[in-house]
């Protein structure tokens, strides 16, 4: 009995340490694949869209003061709605029909780790 | 009783030489390799962003519905790119190195990649026209030039590169798929780039949008 409680324990603890990478290896991708093309690959702002003629500056997740302003729940609600949904500029499409709660719930925390900030709080 | 025998016989010789030469486009499209980066045959395969990005070039299952027969056969004997950026890149240039067939070839391909249709197009539903509501949209309320290229009054070109210009899309698309793929993006390209409209525009702004695009023409 103890041997089949450890190794249950044991499976659960190598299912944990697989899951947690695949799922910052899946947000990576989600970023990479529908983000980047605005926000650039290294979140800086510079995607391939942002041409002369792009009217705004597309948010640089690497600014830490200007992540600091937003809460999860703000930078949550903009990927859901777009940009006017907080009065800025509708370049930033609501992406809340394309993407899962899961997937959004998951960029929330990936901006959070290239903005190297925890936003703001309550 | 004559006439109508010839008749019928002109059509049944109509229909195969449509067969024939639609069967020789696949013939083509075979020999040419085109298979290794197109896939022809539906639905969509692609399930995840994995499978997106494994793939070569676009999926060309319901070329029939998407293209305009002419421009298509023109193409392929002159393939200029559509994407500014290589397929599946944000950050390599498109390197302009699609193959060109010959002229005979561009037109057996061109009607067999014509004759794939997914039978979820209506024809008929999107009338071409200068549509300012569709412009509206396109440009301001979710701004499809973000991420597409297209010209502008003065023929200046200006928008985004992440998606395929649409400068030429008066030409090269047909009207009433551009509606079908806004409405049914599951159905199309359940993954891709371009975030889904269904549920946050009309289908009626939907029709303006696909009528604003098709009315985008190269300037002379």
């Amino acid at each position: 009995m103890k041997y089949v409680t450890t190794l249950a324990a044991v499976t659960g603890l190598t299912a944990l340490l697989n899951a947690v990478p695949a799922a910052a290896a899946d947000t990576e991708m989600v970023y990479q694949f529908y983000c980047a093309q605005c926000h650039g690959s290294t979140g800086k702002g510079d995607g391939p869209n942002v041409t002369k003629d792009f009217p705004v500056s597309p948010r640089n997740f690497t600014d830490a003061a200007e992540m600091n302003k937003l809460s999860n729940a703000d930078v949550k609600n903009v990927i859901l709605d777009g940009g006017p949904s907080v009065s800025k500029s509708p370049m930033m499409p609501p992406w809340g029909k394309t993407l899962t709660e899961e997937e959004v719930d998951g960029l929330v925390q990936y901006l959070r780790v290239i903005c190297a900030c925890e936003g703001k709080q309550g | 009783m004559r006439q109508k025998l010839a008749s019928v016989t002109g059509a049944v010789c109509l229909l195969a030489m449509a067969t024939a030469s639609y069967a020789d486009g696949q013939a083509v499209f075979e020999a040419k390799e085109c298979v290794a980066c197109h896939y022809t045959e539906g639905p969509a395969q692609e399930k995840t962003i994995e499978d997106q990005q494994a793939k070569l070039g676009p999926e060309l299952w319901y070329a029939g519905d998407k293209f305009q027969a002419e421009w298509l056969t023109a193409w392929l004997t002159d393939p200029q790119p559509i994407r500014p950026l290589k397929f599946n890149s944000l950050t390599e240039d498109n390197p302009a190195d699609h193959p060109a067939l010959s002229a005979d070839e561009a037109a057996s391909v061109g009607e067999f990649l014509m004759g794939l249709t997914s039978g979820e197009v209506e024809a008929g539903t999107v009338k071409v026209k200068k549509n300012a509501k569709g412009r509206q949209i396109f440009t301001k309320k979710m701004p499809c030039s973000g991420c597409h290229e297209y010209a502008g009054r003065k023929g200046n070109v200006s928008g985004g590169r992440s998606g395929p210009s649409l400068v030429d899309a008066g030409v090269r698309l047909n009207p009433d798929w551009i509606l079908a793929y806004l409405q049914k993006p599951e159905f199309f390209k359940p993954v891709k780039m371009m975030p889904v409209f269904v549920g946050l525009l009309s289908d009626k702004d939907m029709a303006n949008v696909a009528a604003h695009v098709a009315n985008f023409k190269p300037k002379k």
